[in-house]
């Protein structure tokens, strides 16, 4: 369901992407913080699915917030010449990979767990 | 379940928006055609050149369909009226002498472009460069053979056209252009092919020791646009 719901939404995501017109080069280096900050929300609300503890309004203000956040801090390293938005980079990209590591470990556990089962199956 | 449809609808939305995102920004990128650099000082200043660029072609864009609503009213204006049509007759016809209209007929394009001699083995390796003056006398040969319109690199050369040396590049109506050099002009078709003649200059540029690239095409179809820029007489007044 869940599965769905993100191809659905990423497939439409993508042709409106296409369709829509290019912005200014000065603003795609806040864009692109603003992106990565996202995709770690949506790797968080997917890990946090599956640890069943989602909560909505957690997951949309962390949505808005990263992003807002990580767009001002690039502004402020861009006023006083320190770039950190690589600090913020490194964050989101660190936590990306914990919780692409709680999902892998779910669905491993799973299917590890059906095998055995089969085999138990199998052997009764 | 209703939490988990919400869950899901949240999630979609959030993925479009991302997707959505992702796809701008790669197109953003792309246009711009820029590689990630490590030096910040180099990105602002290829970011302050982008925006100057956008600005400029905006500004063209919008010189355009000034000049198109412009044309639209003349052609309003002079209608159902003999004299005003054969004035605008006339004006189109003198623009298109002056080169202030884009023009199509058979011709040549000749293509320029630097020697792809190794500079070490030669005494003074700026003799494998094309330079201004080279520009210059191939030019003249085509006006001597009959060119009636000439372009460089999508430059059109007008009566106050200036060809000048400018470092590694040549300037020509104000506009840098660099190798290689296509030459466009308009005209008889064998007429302007004798450029290419024995002694011509095409075959001292062509001949050793400075082997520069030549290319001589004849074309039933050649486009020159127009000069872009403005056409001023401020001095010189008509003898009445």
């Amino acid at each position: 369901m869940v599965l769905i719901a993100i191809i659905i939404g990423c497939v439409i995501g993508a042709i409106i992407g296409i369709n829509a017109p290019i912005i200014s080069y000065t603003y795609s280096s806040y864009l692109a913080i603003a992106i990565i900050a996202a995709l770690d929300s949506v790797f968080g609300g997917i890990a946090s699915v599956i640890n069943k503890n989602f909560d909505l309004k957690i997951f949309i203000s962390g949505f808005f917030g990263n992003a807002i956040l990580a767009i001002l801090l690039t502004i402020l390293g861009q006023k006083l010449n320190v770039d950190i938005y690589l600090a913020a980079i490194v964050v989101f990209v660190w936590r990306m990979f914990s919780n692409l590591g709680i999902i892998r470990r779910y669905y491993v556990e799973k299917w590890s767990n059906k095998i055995k089962e089969k085999k138990i199956k199998k052997t009764s | 379940m209703t939490n988990k449809l919400k869950i899901s609808i949240v999630l979609g939305i959030m993925c479009l928006a991302l997707t959505a995102g992702i796809c701008v920004q790669v197109k953003t990128v792309q246009s711009s055609n820029s590689t990630v650099s490590q030096n910040y000082e180099e990105n602002n200043l290829r970011a302050e050149v982008l925006k100057y660029k956008e600005r400029y072609d905006n500004t063209i864009k919008e010189i355009d369909e000034l000049d198109k609503q412009l044309d639209a009213k003349i052609d309003e204006a002079t209608e159902n009226n003999s004299e005003l049509e054969e004035a605008q007759a006339q004006i189109k016809e003198g623009n298109k002498i002056i080169g202030l209209e884009e023009v199509t007929g058979p011709g040549v394009i000749i293509t320029l472009s630097d020697s792809q001699l190794d500079p070490s083995t030669v005494f003074d390796p700026s003799t494998l460069l094309l330079h201004d003056l080279d520009i210059v006398s191939v030019i003249n040969e085509l006006k001597n053979t009959g060119a009636e319109a000439i372009s460089i690199n999508e430059q059109r050369i007008v009566s106050t056209s200036s060809i000048q040396c400018g470092g590694a590049i040549i300037n020509i109506n104000g506009e840098r252009i660099g190798s290689p050099f296509t030459i466009k002009a308009i005209g008889l078709p064998e007429s302007l092919a004798n450029i290419d003649r024995t002694d011509g200059y095409l075959d001292l540029l062509r001949s050793e020791p400075y082997k520069i690239g030549v290319e001589l095409k004849k074309s039933n179809n050649i486009t020159i646009p127009k000069y872009s820029g403005v056409i001023n007489f401020k001095y010189a007044k008509s003898v009445e």
